[in-house]
């Protein structure tokens, strides 16, 4: 023993050993109680299950049962509330079918008055039409007759006016020639008859008047 | 006044007669100082043998030149009477109707006689540029209406 003491590596591996072999047993013996206890659940796990299973069976069968009556039940009521649902769906469609009638007739009675209403102002309109259309070319008929008369009363005085500028022009044209005819004449008897005495004496009087009137100052 | 032209313009009534006898009475001087031959018209020598002998011996070649410049000045501010006459007047007719018309207050006044036929009778004048007719056709012209209306009436 003190030999082994002496040896500390020998002492060390036998401590560990030791420790290991206990460790070992240890673990060992911890997994044997726990395959033991695994065992005992998984025997009250099964017995659960069955007992589970068989509780569940019965309660399959209670479902089945009851389901059955439920289904009878469920299909009596959507039975029942269907054929509200169709009678109450006819008496809707009877209802809108009516009410579609009734706005069918009270539109083609409506579009009947419209028509008429339509039918009755159209033909106002026509006739105010008519009527402007009459007073227009009535007031058109009477302008154009009115600038016709203008027009040709202005044609008429202008026609006049050149008449009597043209008779004016031949009047003065006349009487130029009166006047010319006359000077024409007295330049042909005056230079006969006319003494230089007479003459002189013309000219005395055309002095004393120029005189007289301040000409020759 | 010029004294020569003075004496000229008793008996030289119209313009064109006193240029030609002022030109006539310079030839017959310049003729006389300083020699030469220039013919004068027979009317003209009459006209300067009339002449006084005073006018004559006014003029000596020192002032002849002078004498008919200041003559030839004076003549623009003549009165003269533009006269339109209807006839052809002769030397007689241009005298009585110049010593007329020379009564007071021209009694230098020249007349620059003119010929218009169209006048017909009497005469019309230019005085100091204005225009005035007193002829027979410038009474026609204004009685114009009243003839007119009388051949008019004549002719209905």
């Amino acid at each position: 023993m003190l030999e082994l003491l002496q040896q500390p590596a020998i002492l060390i591996s036998s401590i560990i050993t030791l420790v290991a072999i206990s460790l070992y047993f240890d673990e060992y013996f911890e997994r044997k109680r726990s395959s033991e206890a695994q065992k005992k659940i998984f025997q009250e796990t099964k017995q659960k299950s069955a007992e589970l299973l068989q509780a569940a069976e019965e309660a399959q069968t209670n479902l089945l049962s009851q389901g059955d009556f439920v289904t009878k039940q469920l299909i009596t009521k959507y039975s029942d509330e269907l054929s509200d649902s169709i009678k109450n769906s006819g008496d809707s469609i009877s209802a809108a079918q009516g009410q579609l009638i009734t706005f069918m007739q009270d539109l083609q009675k409506r579009s009947s008055d419209f028509e008429e209403a339509s039918k009755v102002s159209t033909e106002k309109r026509i006739s105010q039409l008519f009527e402007r259309l009459e007073e227009k070319l009535s007031d058109f008929l009477i302008q154009t007759e009115q600038k016709t008369a203008s027009s040709i009363e202005l044609e008429l005085k202008s026609v006049r006016q050149l008449i009597e500028t043209y008779k004016n022009a031949q009047l003065k044209m006349i009487d130029e020639n009166i006047v010319a005819m006359m000077e024409q004449t007295l330049s042909i008897i005056l230079t006969k008859k006319l003494s230089l005495k007479d003459q002189l004496d013309l000219i005395y009087e055309a002095l004393e008047k120029a005189k007289v009137e301040k000409f020759i100052v | 006044m010029n004294t020569t032209l003075a004496i000229i313009l008793k008996d030289t009534f119209t313009l064109t007669q006193l240029k030609t006898r002022i030109r006539a009475l310079k030839a017959s001087l310049l003729n006389k100082f300083f020699g030469g031959d220039i013919e004068q018209p027979p009317a003209d020598l009459n006209w300067l043998s009339s002449l006084p002998q005073s006018l004559h011996q006014q003029f000596t070649k020192d002032n002849v030149y002078k004498i008919f410049e200041d003559i030839e000045k004076a003549i623009p501010t003549l009165p003269i009477l533009t006269i339109y006459l209807a006839f052809e007047p002769n030397e007689n007719s241009i005298s009585q109707i110049a010593a007329f018309a020379r009564k007071v207050p021209f009694p230098t006044l020249l007349l620059d006689i003119k010929l218009d036929p169209n006048l017909l009778a009497g005469c019309a004048f230019v005085w100091k540029g204005v225009f005035r007719d007193y002829s027979l056709r410038a009474k026609l012209e204004e009685k114009k209406p009243e003839i007119i209306n009388n051949f008019k009436k004549f002719l209905r």
